[in-house]
């Protein structure tokens, strides 16, 4: 006799099929790749680094450095966690959790494949744009608490920088919800399945890629950490893993925007030959690459440049995009 | 192309310069990551020096003494505006030219000038390409050149 044919069996492992299990399974996935990718993503970014400069980065610990970013982490885990004495110690205790939360919850929309999605909720990626304006909170909480002038000064810019950039990136991906009328990932993507986004909507992928640059705080819009003249901004005064769950939340939120930026424009798991969860990898890590490529291409902007950008241009350029793709799709 | 007029059209022109000039940027970087790095991983990789290079003195090993050529007129020793050279010899076999046995340099005091290099009647002397010189003591800077050419022979 069969035990798979047995009646109650199904009964007995329903609770596989719940939204409770997914999303715990999901999570314990994501919180044990979430570390190992950001330490990839570190070693990349230093390898990238180094050969646009024409030196080859990190080549000392394992073949070519490969393990560097491992023992980087068993470093910072074995340091000491000093706070120094004139900080508000609540908030300081808790600005680094707070940092990581977002960057857990914007995975969990995010369509790896058809069926490589912790839960596809209505909400969709505005759950992922509103979670990530709680990692602007934790740097200014960060930046408050360490009672330093670099790091008040650091929030103080990371606030206004991220508000400002906010905007344009909502209204760019207003213009691909007009045309999908959905803000469900994984719809946005069956609607690509003909034609890419990114060709039907050059203006707003542009716009958008740019504004996530700015919203994760990377260069040339780093002017929170700036270390050239902040030290290095919000995080100078964390040490050890605090110093570390800041850039946790910092390399996860870069995949989490390119990933977004793939559903959103590039077609997700659209592609040939590869399997779906292939190509949305691929998407994602190129689109980072772009990232490491910009920074290390780029200077870092001045203040009144990045505001200048952010309300004269980019503000601007959506709208007028969000205006015409609204009167070509619904009026004409 | 002509300057636009209007600050409409100015505004325009700027936003296309600059995505021109952000995709040349990117471009030149790009021509980067794939050029051969410049980097020598140093103690396990050395350059070459040039031949101009100036370290220490050292002496040359002739092919057909199998020895260096010093016969120690102590020319160097008396030329050297620095007085750091040592150089002792004897006679090994009746007949013959002296042989130098001992030559000492304080390297800590000598200026490179060359001097000895270049008035050297036997012409056995030249600068080495040793850059490697971190020295733990004031003594050890005091380079026995006689007993660097035996290691090396």
């Amino acid at each position: 006799m069969n035990i798979f044919q047995l009646p109650y069996l199904k009964d007995i492992y329903a609770f596989l099929g719940s939204d409770i299990t997914s999303g715990l399974v999901g999570l314990l996935i994501i919180a044990a790749i979430m570390p190992l990718n950001v330490a990839f993503l570190v070693l990349v970014e230093r390898k990238v680094a180094g050969h646009i400069q024409l030196r080859p980065g990190p080549m000392e610990v394992g073949p070519h450095g490969i393990l560097q970013t491992l023992i980087d982490a068993v470093k910072l885990l074995g340091k000491e966690l000093v706070t120094p004495q004139a900080t508000d110690r609540a908030i300081f205790f808790f600005a680094p959790i707070i940092v990581v939360a977002p960057a857990f919850v914007g995975f969990v929309p995010l369509p790896f494949s058809p069926t490589m999605q912790i839960k596809d909720i209505n909400v969709g990626f505005l759950l992922i744009l509103a979670f990530s304006s709680i990692s602007v909170i934790s740097i200014l909480m960060a930046g408050w608490s360490s009672n330093n002038k670099y790091s008040l000064i650091g929030a103080v810019r990371s606030v206004a920088q991220n508000v400002a950039y906010e905007i344009p990136l909502l209204l760019s991906t207003m213009s691909v919800v007009i045309m999908t009328n959905t803000v469900k990932m994984g719809d946005i993507v069956q609607a690509q399945s003909s034609i890419w986004f990114i060709f039907l909507q050059p203006v707003a992928a542009l716009i958008f890629f740019v504004s996530t640059i700015a919203e994760t705080n990377r260069a040339p819009f780093d002017l929170v950490e700036a270390e050239s003249e902040l030290v290095s901004g919000f995080h100078t005064e964390y040490t050890g893993m605090r110093f570390s769950l800041f850039f946790l939340a910092e390399y996860t939120n870069m995949v989490i925007a390119s990933a977004m930026f793939t559903t959103l424009f590039l077609g997700g798991w659209y592609g040939p030959f590869l399997p779906g969860m292939v190509w949305f990898l691929i998407k994602t890590y190129f689109l980072i690459f772009v990232v490491m490529w910009a920074r290390w291409t780029y200077p870092r902007i001045r203040f009144d440049q990045l505001m200048n950008f952010a309300w004269k241009i980019m503000i601007p350029v959506a709208l007028v995009n969000l205006l015409l793709t609204a009167l070509v799709l619904k009026v004409v | 192309m002509s300057t636009p007029h209007t600050p409409f059209a100015q505004y325009i022109a700027d936003i296309l310069q600059g995505l021109k000039s952000l995709v040349v940027g990117l471009w030149i970087t790009l021509k980067r990551l794939f050029t051969r790095i410049v980097t020598v991983q140093y103690p396990r990789q050395k350059l070459t020096m040039t031949p101009q290079f100036r370290g220490h003195i050292e002496a040359i090993l002739f092919d057909d003494t199998k020895s260096h050529h010093c016969v120690a007129c102590g020319l160097c020793a008396r030329l050297c505006p620095s007085h750091v050279i040592k150089v002792q010899g004897e006679k090994t076999k009746a007949g013959a030219f002296k042989q130098g046995q001992q030559y000492y340099i304080d390297f800590s005091k000598c200026s490179l000038c060359g001097l000895c290099v270049d008035y050297c009647p036997e012409q056995t002397l030249r600068f080495s390409a040793e850059y490697e010189l971190v020295f733990y003591d004031r003594w050890d800077t005091v380079i026995d050149i006689m007993g660097r050419l035996k290691e090396s022979r």
